[in-house]
């Protein structure tokens, strides 16, 4: 799974718009990187005030690039820590401590037209997308809903003849979702990036339009917090009691104590972290656990999910 | 008739067809000789609900078993028709029912014209006859009712196994007497 970190250094900062930040990373020892892939993500460890903040990002850079890593930070206003050590701390020089790229997000090869709608800061793993000769080569729209004033604010990234739609919050410019995935020809698959409600719009809109679940793609940020209540999670096997802050999450919490198992995505998304739950009553905040297995109480994503009872019991 | 259950992954499991009822059109195939009157009255009564989106053809020479089917008097004329009534949607859902050969042609004609494996439903209707596809010239050997059976292609025995191919939309049949040419099993009728 994951072997071996990275050393990062940052060879460049711009601020693009005053909430966006580009961040450009290269290896601190000089040599090529795991070359990125479409969709791609770099999961980094940000210092913060007290702790390490762990934030996946997506790489907005062509398939295959090895020369450096390219991110875009959206300044969050309430921020966990993650947005704002790349804000308010990160200076060019820093060596920051990374994984190798994964990819939850990836295009489906056999796909006979990619239909990507992001929401604002959303449009990063677009980017790399519109970068893909093979996504270029049977066809791709991308949609994005973003803020009037930030309408401009990625067009170095958008290759020339790309096609790609703003839309905003005004009369006449937001984007008719409906009506977008029921003219969508044949074989095209839909991929749908940005805050929750705009996720949840797209997922309902495409199930509401008889969309086969298969062709419907999503990935989540931000919104999926991990904080909440705080509470006290049991670790059966070592017997460890580890207390969660209201300004944590389990997985760091899990962390913290050193007693973490594997995690890849951070966001609910991928699996890896699945944890056999053995007492106590989950909140479950994940994408990866079916209904049922939600409902049976029986594993937890410790990345997102937290608890609704005052303490959990893990098989840990 | 119901194919029995099988421990190899790559046999196709099959259900009785209904409408997918988020889909926007629905397009029906049926096979003319292997549906009988029932059949179709039972189809059309399921497909009730999503009539005025609802194209029925069936394929073949023959009776129709009903005036609400359209005929189509072979495959070819079945592609022609698909790509006369596209372009389709993602929302668009194709349903077929037939015997097993028939539907893996239709649903390779379907694919032709974009549709995706989560927009094809297929029912199994009729002979439990096979498309042989021969692991050594790569011919096909059709309606093969037997466990054993001589390759149209290249005339060697072949055992017909339960391994399906969705590419080929046939089942593999692979030399019998490969060890001892000549010494083959008594040929039965297995597949009627």
């Amino acid at each position: 799974m994951i072997t071996s970190s990275l050393k990062l250094s940052v060879t460049a900062i711009e601020d693009i718009a005053p909430s966006l930040r580009h961040v450009r990373l290269a290896a601190a020892d000089g040599k090529p990187l795991p070359p990125t892939g479409t969709g791609a993500h770099v999961l980094l460890s940000l210092p913060g005030l007290d702790r390490v903040h762990r934030n996946a990002y997506s790489l907005i850079n062509a398939p295959g690039s090895r020369h450096g890593y390219d991110i875009i930070v959206r300044r969050v206003p309430v921020s966990r820590g993650g947005s704002a050590a790349v804000h308010d701390r990160l200076t060019v020089g820093d060596v920051l401590e990374a994984q190798p790229p994964g990819n939850l997000f990836a295009p489906v090869r056999n796909a006979k037209h990619h239909l990507m709608i992001a929401g604002g800061i959303g449009i990063t793993p677009f980017l790399s997308y519109l970068q893909d000769m093979g996504v270029r080569q049977v066809g791709c729209s991308l949609h994005v809903c973003c803020r009037e004033s930030e309408k401009e604010v990625f067009n170095p990234w958008l290759p020339e003849n790309a096609n790609v739609k703003f839309h905003w919050d005004a009369e006449g410019h937001r984007l008719d979702i409906a009506a977008l995935l029921a003219r969508q020809p044949v074989g095209t698959h839909l991929y749908v990036c940005g805050p929750s409600d705009l996720n949840e719009a797209v997922l309902q809109a495409a199930k509401t339009a008889g969309w086969p679940e298969n062709q419907v793609h999503t990935e989540h940020f931000g919104g999926a917090s991990s904080t909440g209540k705080a509470f006290e999670v049991v670790l059966q096997k070592s017997g460890l009691r580890v207390s969660v802050g209201e300004d944590e999450s389990l997985l760091e919490a899990l962390e913290r104590a050193g007693a973490s198992p594997l995690c890849l995505c951070r966001g609910g998304a991928c699996g890896v972290c699945v944890t056999r739950l053995l007492e106590g009553e989950p909140e479950h905040r994940d994408h990866y656990l079916s209904p049922e297995e939600k409902a049976s109480g029986q594993s937890i994503m410790p990345c997102v999910s937290r608890a609704r009872s005052p303490q959990l019991v893990l098989d840990l | 008739m119901n194919i029995a259950p099988s421990d190899i992954k790559s046999r196709p499991v099959y259900a009785p067809l209904q409408p997918d009822p988020a889909a926007t059109r629905h397009w029906l195939v049926l096979e003319t000789g292997a549906i009988n009157r029932k059949t179709v009255d039972e189809l059309i009564e399921m497909f009730r609900p999503v009539a005025s989106s609802l194209q029925m053809w069936t394929v073949g020479s023959g009776n129709a078993a009903s005036t609400a089917l359209q005929v189509l008097p072979d495959l070819s004329a079945l592609s022609q028709a698909l790509r006369d009534r596209g372009p389709f949607h993602v929302s668009d859902r194709f349903y077929a029912q037939g015997t097993e050969p028939f539907l893996w042609s239709v649903a390779g004609e379907a694919g032709q014209v974009g549709f995706t494996p989560a927009q094809i439903r297929l029912a199994h209707t009729g002979s439990l006859r096979r498309r042989v596809w021969c692991t050594h010239c790569h011919g096909l050997t059709e309606n093969v009712t037997t466990q054993v059976v001589a390759c149209a292609g290249c005339g060697r025995h072949l055992l017909v196994r339960d391994h399906f191919s969705r590419r080929h939309a046939a089942f593999m049949g692979v030399m019998v007497d490969a060890e001892v040419p000549g010494e083959r099993p008594a040929i039965e009728e297995v597949f009627p």
